[in-house]
């Protein structure tokens, strides 16, 4: 038959985000893709030379859409490491109550993802109902539902609202009771089962010539290789968690992966609940007000584990009130770019989407 | 576990006893960095990957345009020996050339496209190295360039929108807060110390 | 393979979604659309869709929680018209735009934010920055238009005429000011008590780049500054670290920096954004630091090109305080011929013989001095006007005349025993004061005894009281000064520096009292006798105290020192003069650049012209400069003038200072 060029994206239900697919196909196999990237750009790594240390918590958080809150994160920690400054106990855990939160925002999301290319939205309509309580809950501690612009060097930049605990707790009830639910509506859903098991797999020689992390790396190499765990930051030392692996990797097992974290995320939260102390929740980064706040010279790499792998913040100070450079480091660069590239070919079409969507490709983290 | 300090002795040992190391700085007991010299990245590069640095976090450019050069960053990680082990590397501004690290990561692929893209090093032995990728037809140069500036560009290529003057109440006299934008204007003008 | 995964998953069973039915008998989790218009959506939409629904209008948002960062309101009442908010604000969706119709006050800017909302991102950094707290962000969220222009909005106390419950706000922890003031180190006061050492000793570079640090850029302190200094300028300049622009900047506008760095009385502080809620910007050590870090040969990069002669004219300035030396500077400095004369053996006037030693020493002083005499001043001390040549002569020699002769003289209370002469005057013993404090006078010579009291509650009065109590404990070994004022601590007109300070050195206050009578028994002062001062002020807001009788006391002293005001001397105007000069409560009239009227050759400044005001002085100096420019200028000869030359007389006229007004303590 003759090769055809076929279109993913930027338009598409299955596809995350304004990126495209090429793909070259012969009858519904592909046989050759790259992804076309840059319909979002916007020029984020020289936008942030341009702003103040603490006016550029405005554009970060929109380097990745559904999850910001890592990119301010590791920002932040970044541009501490550099100061040598240290966090307030407090921040640490509302820093922390954030992040999992984010996390299970985004889990929530990219498993209602699943039922775009099986066709089973119900699945996706439950789950980004839930994900909206998330947002309440966000709105509430941050006064935004995406955009939270909330972790700021030094700190969060206030503390929680008064009786906060309780909405997050009810929620945390309510998923954890419905996560059952989940599981039989798609991961256990013969019908899914079939679209999932056996197919898109990621061997685990193909993780390391990638460099493929988060739940892609751990689903393939059966070794527990979190940020989270290997170098903790905030106190995630402090609390107990165990981070789902596998040895066999195909769309499934990632997905598992994915729904176990939901529960890990679900039960870090509620220690921090328990044991974040109270005391101040930020502390400025110099003496002077923010747009004359200096950031020692230097050069730092700040990552911290975002729902799709090692999420990094390059950045060099040359002591002036911007920062010189700024480098993001996208968790879904190797596998949406070099991944698409070498690996997807091979595929059906009809897997496509799935690949994109189960190998947790972002692509406002790619373009930045 | 090991001792997380062995953990940055240890690289600091491997990369010294093989290179020349011109600078170097333990941020904290995750992270270290080393500059090298422009040669011997590749050879440091491919001890660090036999010796487990497996993964190649980072790959990017900085430039300092009064020194006239770009500084290469590369960041690799180890997830046995938690260490991200930065190797920088200063090259030639004018023509910025850097043999491509595809044998020894070949995930550094895209990384190193990107890197001449928005900032024109050229990496022989990348075989794809000057195809586009994120700026569809561009016509300036390489954006990420301390000497580019995105406001006069978006100028160029873009229409501006006028402001309607709506909210201004002028008095009949002169402008007050004119005569203070003159006014700082001047006193910007007198200054020429120190920067 | 499949071990694993029985073991990894449960047994997958077509049954098992189907339990999600049961959620067709629930109640749906989203909001409806057609119930969450605000009724300005609604109306629209009724008025240009097919389908009216009237009950669109009954509709209304959700409420958001108590923090949502939504449209923004602003009081105007609260807001100063700073502009921090446009310069924080990270998208440039802040623009200030200028409301001459605005009360002009001191220490506000008639300029209010204008946001545009199609570029605010809602990050409410323009929130935790504004120096007011004006600016605050509601709950409202919802807003549409189909006219882009209609997104450019004017934030009010109100949102689109509604009021709106309040959303984001500044916390003390979001705050991204910084209120506090990085301390100044004085000497301790049992140290400098002892003699005339300058109580103040400075910013090191680092705090006075930390300090700096903390300014704002608003320019309201240059609005009420007397002679409208660069200050936001030259703070930052001191931030990034160029003293030597920061001088450019100050000379720019004031030739007496090194004294205003010590004893201005700083309105600008007073006007502070940063001071509405928290402590002021250290506007004047800042202006300190840069003269005392400038090295001498740093004064020769002021002007680019040597001051010359390029005016063929002459002027004579009588007097050489901050006024005449204000004048003297921008004179020579526009290329005229200036000759200064000065009846005491320094030049200074107030810097030199009023204001303590250890506020300002003659170092300091010297210093400003110098360099107005380097670009060719002619000081003439020891020549008096009047006695020494006439004002006569000095109109037939000189084309123009600039009088800045001060108030020199103490007044005097008339109570009885008031004439006695240990009842001395404060601007009487100042001078001796200084002339002790420089060596010129030996400390038998001081007519000082254990015990005094000082009447008066300005600055002078502490002035007086500090250095009474350093000669007494050089004297005596020990001192005894009591400090007594008319008005009570609330509306004490003395600086609260003046008041910690003093109080630290031991000098006792007795406030709120009115002296009646100075005791005397066999010829010596024995003490003052007080009544209890009720109020200072009439209901018309004039000077009109009222005592209480019955509360009467004498404060014990050998000594009583006046500091209730000083006056002119005006000796030195001929008899011929006099009808022509008008003179109104001490001071001479004249139109606003200081000349005066039927007298076109003759202008006045500082006190006997303003009122006494050092930096008030300094605007006057540069606005009869100015003045006395328009009325030689074009009748002179004048060389060939190079083009800095025209730069530099462009910039003398375009700074000249407006009236600023005295901004309220807040």
């Amino acid at each position: 038959m003759r090769e055809m060029k076929l279109f993913l994206g930027p338009q598409h239900p299955g596809m995350h985000g304004n990126a495209s697919v090429h793909m070259y196909v012969d009858g519904d196999i592909i046989k050759r893709s790259f992804l076309l990237p840059g319909m979002l750009h916007r020029g984020f790594e020289k936008g942030m030379e341009r702003h103040s240390w603490m006016n550029n918590i405005s554009l970060i958080p929109r380097v990745c859409v559904v999850e910001p809150d890592i990119n301010e994160l590791a920002f932040a920690m970044g541009a501490e490491k550099l100061l040598g400054l240290e966090v307030p106990e407090r921040a640490h855990w509302i820093r922390m109550i954030i992040m999992e939160l984010a996390r299970l925002s985004i889990h929530l999301m990219a498993y209602g993802g699943i039922g775009g290319p099986t066709g089973n939205y119900t699945l996706m309509y439950h789950a980004h109902a839930d994900r909206n309580e998330i947002l309440d809950i966000f709105e509430q501690i941050t006064g935004m539902r995406v955009y939270h612009q909330y972790i700021v060097i030094g700190g969060v930049r206030k503390d929680l609202p008064k009786g906060i605990e309780k909405d997050i707790h009810k929620f945390l009830d309510s998923l954890e009771a419905r996560y059952d639910e989940y599981r039989d509506l798609g991961i256990d859903n013969p019908s899914i089962i079939k679209r999932i098991k056996d197919t898109i797999m990621l061997p685990k020689e193909v993780v390391w010539e990638l460099g493929v992390t988060g739940i892609g790396m751990r689903s393939a190499v059966n070794k527990p290789y979190d940020i989270r765990k290997v170098m903790p930051y905030c106190r995630y030392d402090q609390v107990e968690f165990e981070v789902p692996y596998s040895d066999y990797s195909d769309a499934r097992s990632r997905i598992d992966c994915k729904l176990k974290e939901i529960l890990q995320s679900i039960s870090i939260i509620r220690q921090c609940l328990i044991k974040i102390p109270e005391g101040p929740v930020r502390v400025p980064i110099s003496r002077g007000q923010s747009m004359r706040w200096v950031v020692p010279k230097g050069y730092v790499y700040s990552a911290v584990e975002s729902s799709r792998g090692e999420f990094g913040y390059f950045m060099v100070s040359d002591g002036g009130t911007n920062p010189y450079r700024v480098g993001v480091r996208g968790a879904s660069y190797p596998q949406g770019l070099l991944g698409v590239e070498k690996y997807m070919p091979g595929t059906r079409i009809d897997d496509a989407p799935m690949w994109i969507d189960t190998m947790g490709v972002c692509s406002p983290e790619i373009d930045r | 576990m090991t001792n997380s300090m062995t953990n940055v002795e240890f690289v600091q040992n491997l990369v010294k006893s093989n290179v020349n190391v011109l600078q170097e700085h333990i941020t904290d007991q995750y992270q270290v960095h080393f500059v090298v010299e422009q040669d011997q990245v590749h050879y440091i590069l491919n001890i660090l990957k036999n010796a487990g640095w497996i993964q190649m976090s980072y790959l990017s450019a900085i430039d300092w345009p009064e020194e006239n050069k770009f500084e290469l960053v590369y960041i690799v990680f180890n997830w046995e020996k938690p260490v991200y082990v930065q190797i920088r590397t200063k090259i030639d501004r004018e023509n910025p050339v850097m043999n491509s690290i595809l044998p020894i990561y070949p995930g550094s692929k895209y990384y190193e496209r990107e890197c001449h893209e928005f900032f024109g090093v050229k990496f022989p032995g990348n075989p794809d190295y000057e195809k586009q990728l994120i700026l569809e037809n561009w016509d300036d140069i390489p954006p990420m360039r301390k000497d580019f500036d995105p406001e006069a560009y978006s100028k160029r290529k873009f229409p501006q929108r006028e402001y309607s003057e709506t909210y201004i109440v002028q008095s009949e006299g002169k402008s007050k807060l004119a005569k203070m934008e003159a006014r700082k204007q001047r006193a910007e003008s007198l200054r020429g110390g120190k920067k | 393979m499949k071990d694993n995964e029985n073991k990894r998953y449960k047994h997958a069973s077509i049954f098992g979604p189907m339990r999600h039915f049961k959620y067709i008998f629930k109640k749906p989790v989203t909001h409806p659309f057609k119930i969450i218009f605000t009724r300005k959506n609604a109306s629209y939409l009724n008025d240009n869709a097919i389908i009216k629904n009237k009950k669109r209008l009954d509709s209304a948002p959700r409420t958001a929680p108590d923090n949502l960062r939504g449209f923004h309101t602003n009081d105007w009442e609260v807001c100063i018209g700073c502009g921090t908010c446009a310069d924080i604000c990270p998208t440039d969706a802040i623009r200030m735009v200028e409301r001459a119709d605005l009360k002009d006050e001191a220490g506000k800017l008639q300029q209010r934010p204008v946001i545009d909302y199609g570029r605010c991102c809602f990050c409410a950094l323009c929130v935790d920055t504004c120096t007011t707290e004006s600016l605050k962000m509601s709950k409202e969220y919802i807003y549409a238009s189909t006219d882009p222009d209609q997104f450019l909005l004017m934030p009010e106390k109100t949102w689109q005429g509604e009021k709106v419950e309040q959303g984001y706000v500044k916390t003390e922890e979001s705050d991204l000011l910084d209120l506090k003031r990085i301390p100044m180190e004085h000497i301790e006061p049992d140290e400098r008590k002892k003699s005339f050492i300058e109580v103040v000793r400075g910013y090191s570079k680092e705090y006075a780049r930390q300090e700096a640090a903390r300014c704002v850029e608003c320019g309201i302190c240059t609005s009420s500054c007397p002679v409208q200094m660069h200050i936001p300028d030259y703070i930052k300049a001191i931030w990034e670290d160029d003293i030597e622009g920061g001088l450019r900047q100050i000379y720019e506008t004031n030739p007496l920096p090194g004294v205003c760095g010590r004893v201005c009385t700083h309105n600008c502080e007073t006007a502070c954004a940063i001071a509405v809620r928290g402590e002021a910007i250290a506007i004047r050590w800042l202006k300190r630091y840069i003269i005392d870090s400038a090295p001498d040969d740093m004064y020769d990069k002021i002007f680019a090109e040597p001051v010359t002669e390029v005016i063929d004219a002459k002027i004579a300035i009588a007097g050489s305080g901050p006024s005449s030396l204000s004048a003297a500077y921008y004179l020579r400095a526009l290329g005229y011929t200036v000759d200064v004369f000065e009846e005491k053996d320094r030049p200074g006037g107030v810097a030199s013989y009023g204001a303590p030693q250890y506020r300002i020493p003659d170092y300091a002083v010297e210093k400003d001095i110098n360099f107005i005499k380097k670009i060719g001043v002619n000081i003439k001390t020891n020549t008096r006007v009047g006695t020494d040549i006439t004002l006569d002569e000095l109109q037939k020699k000189y084309d123009a005349v600039f009088l800045g002769t001060g108030f020199f003289k103490a007044r005097m209370l008339n109570i009885p025993g008031a004439d006695h002469k240990d009842v001395i005057g404060a601007m009487d013993f100042l001078p001796l004061a200084r002339d002790l404090a420089r060596g010129h006078l030996k400390l038998d010579e001081m007519n000082v005894l254990p015990s005094a009291v000082v009447v008066g509650g300005g600055d002078v009065a502490f002035d007086v009281a500090r250095n009474l109590t350093r000669i007494q404990i050089m004297k005596y070994g020990k001192a005894n000064v009591l400090l007594t004022s008319l008005e009570s601590r609330d509306i004490l007109p003395a600086s609260l520096d003046e008041f910690v300070e003093g109080g630290e050195e031991a000098v006792k206050m007795e406030l709120g009292f009115g002296p009646q009578e100075i005791m005397i028994k066999n010829g010596k002062v024995k003490g003052l006798k007080v009544w209890k001062c009720l109020s200072v002020f009439d209901e018309a807001g004039r000077f009109n105290p009222k005592f209480d009788e019955t509360q009467e006391q004498v404060f014990e002293a050998d000594q009583v020192y006046l500091s209730i005001g000083q006056a002119p001397d005006y000796d030195y105007i001929p008899e011929s003069m006099k009808d022509k000069v008008i003179i109104e409560r001490g001071k001479i009239k004249a139109n606003e650049v200081g000349q005066v009227a039927g007298q076109e050759w003759l202008f006045v400044g500082g006190d006997i012209f303003r009122g006494p005001d050092i930096i008030t002085g300094v605007a006057d100096g540069h606005r009869a400069a100015q003045g006395i420019d328009e009325f030689l200028y074009k009748k002179s000869k004048k060389k060939e003038q190079s083009e800095y030359y025209k730069e530099l007389r462009e910039a003398i006229h375009f700074n000249t200072p407006v009236l600023a007004m005295k901004p309220k303590r807040k």
